[in-house]
């Protein structure tokens, strides 16, 4: 009988068993080893490893490339949150107003579609698009008479890390304004004709009761993107090759990837990764305080 | 009912044995020519071999160029190191032998003379270090200056510069006749603005600087001659306008395919692409001109080939080196020369049979010349180059001015020295 209750009380560790075991092995496992080669200087090409102490971390902040990637990070958080997070809401909020409910699923198809595209091909039809002799972006301008704004895009340290910038904003808004969608889909009909009956005007009721009610979704989208923003590794990558023209479009995780797997500082790459981590732990902590979330 | 049994026993014994005698041994073969000619070459050969030797399966896997860089130093890292593999020659070869994984092809050579005679010797030589040879070269290339000559001599360029000042003159004429940029590079890759920087920096400094500031444990990059390079190759940039930056080389090789672009700096190995294109003009090369102040030999071409190398962890090592000897023969050579359009360097591969008549003048380009110059970035450590390349862009941009960029030089060659002497 004590067998029977002892292994009822198991029974839900063996369900959990295999969630932890997972989350340990590649979750937990290659943090702290990651930690760990921090300390060390270490080549690909060699398993022998050097103790350095904190000279990779000293490193860090002299690198004077780091500075202009956590620059271009937090450039990409801002444009994020504000057109993926808050236009993305807009949109979404448009769309399930009444008055668009007969095309709304058009617009919503169309927007959400560049979501289904990998980044690789976006970015590739974009070093199209931006392509400074025959690219369509320059050839629209010159055709719409604003020639003089033409320029190559990509290849101007000036305006390179923006154009970046633009193909992740028009490649992700669409899958945050389906998941605001879902959100106001959840809200009781009975707030919206409350503050109808009220006198609300459109752009009221969006404030004073789609908001509110999307608090919780506003949260999660803008914890997603912000940390999504300092992890920006494909965009950078593919359109500028690697953060050009010269550093200057580089990220936090293009700078760690030239640096490990180009430059083979293995060790120096495992330093970035762990500022990387702490940048993102410390902005979701930041973001979970500032909205209390969960006290609904 | 025992007999049948003892029957079947018998039948699934003999049908074991007979699965254990037709077990294949297994050779993995990693290469980096996924995408076409080359890539339908390597399966062509492989399943030629696999008929020839039933009794070895060959497994082969490519990636594209960076991507080959990055598994390759991993996989030889590991204890999964392919039997045989494709490698670039010099420092690039030298990482992977560091490793010690890498077969010493001495005993192979020294066994089979007519092998090691097929070889061009002038091509082996990038992948023997401290005598001991690790690889052996399939493709040789070299760098040149390929020119539209309807365009060039439109603009009334008669006569091919013999210096830096002549070609400088040459661009500023074609500009002049309203052809721009009368050159271009795709900047946005960083390995081919090495590959005018390797050039530029051999045929301006004295080869004994180059070879104390290349060695890892001595390199300072103090010497003025890297500034006065440098200026150099930006006054070239300024002739490129202000899209090269955000051009990668594929994009400006079309330009010059579609016979938009007068001057561009190609690979012979690239000149299948103008063969393949069809195009409508005339075309020649010449190589990169002299400076009349410079200390390097102005006969070299840059360039270096890329060949084979086999694990010396191989489990089947007869059936590995019977694949390699297979993959480097005359005829496999010949072939690639045939399907690809790119030279080998393979004696005799090349020849009026199989070879349009640039691709035979490019061989005797390689043979002729004095010497070849290593791939900049193949040439020094890639910290170093990387500072010079990215670098560059940022001059380009002008972002950086050439003092800071060698500045960035200067600090990356003292990471590396003090590395190399740990």
């Amino acid at each position: 009988m004590a067998s029977k209750r002892t292994l009822k009380t198991l029974e839900p560790l063996g369900f959990i068993f295999p969630g932890v075991a997972i989350l340990l092995i590649f979750v937990y496992y290659p943090l702290i080893q990651n930690f760990i080669n921090s300390f060390f200087r270490f080549s690909a090409f060699s398993p022998s490893k050097i103790y350095v102490g904190f000279d990779n971390f000293k490193m860090l902040f002299q690198d004077s490339v780091v500075l202009t990637a956590i620059r271009n990070n937090v450039r990409y958080a801002i444009v994020s949150v504000l057109i993926q997070v808050c236009f993305g809401l807009v949109l979404a909020s448009i769309l399930e107003d009444k008055a668009f409910s007969k095309v709304a699923i058009i617009f919503r198809t169309t927007f959400f579609l560049p979501v289904l595209i990998s980044v690789t091909v976006v970015c590739l039809l974009f070093s199209f698009v931006y392509n400074p002799m025959d690219g369509l972006l320059n050839r629209f301008l010159e055709l719409a008479g604003l020639g003089s704004l033409a320029r190559p895009w990509l290849g101007s340290s000036k305006t390179a890390i923006w154009a970046t910038i633009a193909v992740s904003q028009w490649h992700s808004t669409g899958y945050i304004m389906m998941l605001f969608i879902v959100a106001i889909q959840k809200i009781p009909e009975e707030l919206y004709e409350a503050a109808e009956i009220d006198g609300a005007s459109k752009v009221r009721r969006f404030f004073m009761v789609t908001l509110p009610q999307v608090k919780e979704m506003f949260f999660v989208t803008s914890v997603v993107t912000v940390t999504g923003s300092f992890m920006v590794f494909n965009e950078p990558y593919i359109l500028t090759r690697g953060g050009g023209p010269g550093t200057s479009s580089t990220t936090l995780a293009v700078h760690m990837y030239q640096s490990g797997f180009f430059k083979d500082m293995m060790g120096y790459a495992s330093t970035l990764a762990v500022i990387i981590f702490l940048i993102s732990a410390a902005l979701a902590v930041v973001q979970l305080t500032a909205f209390k979330t969960g006290e609904d | 009912m025992r007999k049948k049994f003892s029957a079947f026993l018998f039948v699934l014994l003999v049908a074991a044995s007979l699965v254990g005698a037709q077990q294949k041994v297994t050779i993995k073969f990693f290469h980096r020519w996924p995408m076409e000619p080359r890539f339908s070459f390597f399966n062509q050969v492989v399943a030629e071999f696999e008929k020839q030797n039933p009794d070895i399966k060959i497994e082969m896997d490519s990636v594209v160029n960076d991507a080959y860089k990055e598994k390759i130093r991993v996989l030889v890292s590991s204890n999964n190191v392919p039997d045989v593999f494709i490698s670039w020659s010099d420092t690039f070869a030298y990482n992977l032998v560091k490793s010690g994984r890498v077969k010493v092809l001495n005993d192979m050579l020294a066994k089979d003379k007519a092998f090691a005679d097929s070889f061009i010797a002038s091509q082996v030589k990038p992948f023997t270090f401290d005598g001991k040879t690790y690889g052996m070269p399939l493709t040789i290339d070299g760098k040149v200056f390929v020119y539209n000559k309807d365009l060039v001599s439109r603009a009334g360029v008669t006569t091919m510069p013999k210096t830096f000042d002549d070609l400088l003159a040459m661009l500023q004429k074609i500009r002049g006749a309203g052809m721009n940029p009368p050159l271009l590079e795709g900047l946005a890759d960083a390995w081919a603005i090495s590959h005018y920087q390797g050039t530029m920096l051999q045929r301006y400094m004295p080869a004994e600087v180059l070879a104390k500031d290349y060695a890892e444990a001595t390199g300072e990059f103090t010497n003025p001659g890297y500034k006065v390079v440098l200026e150099r190759f930006q006054k070239l940039v300024d002739f490129m306008g202000p899209n090269a930056t955000s051009l990668t080389h594929t994009e400006a090789r079309n330009l010059f395919l579609a016979g938009r672009l007068p001057v561009i700096y190609l690979q012979l190995a690239e000149f299948a692409f103008i063969k393949a294109a069809n195009v409508k003009f005339e075309w020649d090369y010449f190589n990169f001109p002299a400076f009349a102040d410079g200390r390097g030999d102005p006969g070299t071409l840059t360039g270096a080939p890329e060949g084979f190398m086999m694990s010396n962890t191989s489990k089947n090592p007869e059936a590995a080196e019977k694949f390699y000897k297979f993959l480097l023969s005359r005829e496999n050579a010949a072939k690639f020369v045939k399907d690809v359009g790119a030279p080998v360097a393979i004696k005799g591969a090349v020849n009026a049979t199989n070879a349009y008549p640039a691709l035979i003048e490019a061989v005797n380009l390689i043979n002729s010349v004095t010497g070849s110059t290593p791939w900049f970035d193949n040439a020094v450590n890639i910290k170093v180059a990387d500072a010079f390349m990215r670098g560059s862009q940022a001059v380009a941009t002008k972002d950086k001015t050439i003092d800071q960029v060698l500045r960035d030089v200067q600090n990356a060659a003292k990471i590396v020295a003090s590395e190399a002497k740990k």
